[in-house]
């Protein structure tokens, strides 16, 4: 049973009805799936508010500023750029890009930071074709390292190239559609599964026919 | 296209609801079995597991998504119980407000089935995306205890291990390029939607994440394995009818080659039309 149906009864007959909506919508019904997906954005949005207030702004700033306003620089901080942002409307746009940019830069900074520590350099060294124990094992090195650098190609632009590099780098398109259509396929899977656990829900939770 | 093809077209996907719909009623493995396959990523979960100390704590960063929750529920639930069998403590922590929604689902679901309640240990929603990862790592790592963002109902305790219920923006690959390069001491484990399994197996292989399940194929099989002793009510052993999974696939199969069968059909036809006569 899907733990967002819980036991209650209430909740199987909402979750099954929503689920017939939705799935008439398949089948071309249009408005009430309409209505759905309005329901569902709207639950998002009061869920991310309850969260905000919750669990961020009142243990994580109000609270601590109560009990020790001096002590939380850093807070004061974020209170200040929280503010500006809020009144962007009604201040000069050097003042309101302050915010912006200290959300977008450190944002980038982590992400792109993180890219390059935790991905590239460790996935370009698992890319590099090296003997390993086995003829396979060492083969799958290098088929992979022959890859990286035919993708690596396909993304030359411009410029004038050999036939050489047209032919790798037509290579290494296909090589990436090869890529997409394995993702394509895992991608049906999940859906799949998602549909199939959503008939099973109406079959055995719902109407109790499977168990 | 005539009215009777329209017709078809129309009532193919309610067709197609209704096989799947009859299938599912079948039992889960009726006449094929997933957990007769490869077994490696399965293994490779339960050595990680078999390598965790006495009564460990195992952070579980939890943000899946609504829409692929599903696939991985049944594993999710059954590690629950193999980690709880284990004497594990789970501390529950979401990035995102979609898994905080489904965490808390769990959590409570824990409870009802009567999981002592000091074994639950709940985090929290950690806001903040990337930075909210760093807070983490500061805090595990000691280099922080004192963050505005960090888990403090850790109290300075270090998991033994990290597994990281992926489907949404924040997932495997975040907790890899945040975390890891910080706490490398810190194993990370995933279960992850298939979708995501191109995104997330390389790391598996670059030796950055300990443990992977990623496909309903290796659910399956770390579900038969699993020993969930006491905890059978919380696990969740059965997941989506095998052949239903088969027979979906196959319509889609069917679907993309029609598809590129009419295409095909298309050119011929205009190349023709284009010919001179």
């Amino acid at each position: 049973m899907s733990g967002l149906a819980g036991s209650d009864q209430i909740a199987t007959w909402v979750a099954a009805l929503m689920t017939l909506v939705v799935l008439g919508g398949l089948l071309g019904e249009r408005r009430v799936f309409g209505w759905s997906q309005h329901l569902l954005a709207g639950l998002a949005t009061g869920l991310a508010a309850v969260l905000a207030i919750r669990e961020l702004i009142i243990p994580r700033v109000a609270e601590p500023l109560v009990a020790d306003p001096l002590g939380r620089g850093d807070l004061w901080i974020g209170l200040g750029l929280v503010v500006t942002t809020a009144a962007v409307p009604w201040i000069p746009r050097a003042a309101a890009a302050v915010p912006i940019s200290v959300l977008v830069g450190s944002l980038a900074a982590f992400a792109l930071g993180g890219a390059v520590v935790g991905t590239l350099l460790p996935q370009l060294a698992a890319s590099v074709a090296r003997p390993e124990d086995g003829a396979v094992a060492t083969l799958i090195t290098v088929g992979s390292a022959t890859v990286t650098i035919l993708v690596l190609v396909g993304f030359l632009h411009g410029g004038k190239r050999g036939r050489l590099v047209d032919g790798a780098a037509a290579a290494g398109r296909w090589a990436m559609l090869v890529g997409l259509g394995g993702w394509l396929g895992y991608l049906i899977l999940s859906r799949l599964i998602l549909l199939l656990d959503r008939l099973t829900f109406l079959i055995g939770d719902w109407l109790g026919i499977r168990t | 296209m005539s009215e009777r093809s329209r017709l078809a077209g129309r009532l193919a996907p309610l067709a197609l609801l209704l096989v799947l719909a009859a299938t599912s009623l079948l039992p889960t493995d009726a006449g094929l079995e997933f957990p007769d396959a490869d077994a490696s990523a399965a293994n490779r979960l339960s050595n990680t597991l078999d390598a965790l100390p006495d009564d460990p704590l195992v952070l579980l960063g939890f943000d899946p998504d609504l829409g692929t929750y599903a696939e991985v529920r049944p594993t999710v639930r059954t590690l629950f119980a193999d980690l709880l069998e284990r004497g594990a403590r789970l501390a529950f922590i979401s990035l995102t407000p979609e898994g905080r929604a489904l965490a808390v689902s769990e959590i409570e679901r824990l409870q009802v089935s009567d999981v002592d309640g000091g074994r639950l240990v709940d985090l929290g929603y950690l806001p903040g995306a990337e930075a909210g990862l760093v807070s983490i790592a500061d805090v595990l790592s000691g280099a922080d205890g004192d963050s505005a963002l960090g888990p403090s109902a850790l109290e300075g305790e270090s998991p033994a291990l990290a597994v990281v219920v992926g489907g949404n923006d924040i997932g495997p690959r975040s907790w890899v390029e945040q975390v890891e390069p910080r706490v490398p001491d810190l194993r990370i484990a995933a279960i992850v939607p298939s979708v995501l399994l191109p995104e997330v197996q390389p790391y598996v292989e670059g030796g950055q994440l300990s443990a992977l399940i990623a496909t309903p194929r290796d659910g399956a099989t770390y579900r038969a394995a699993a020993a969930v002793g006491d905890f059978a009510s919380v696990a969740e052993m059965d997941g989506p009818p095998v052949v239903s999974v088969l027979l979906g696939m196959l319509a889609a199969i069917v679907l993309l080659g029609a598809g590129v069968w009419s295409r095909l059909i298309d050119l011929a036809r205009g190349g023709r039309a284009g010919e001179p006569a």
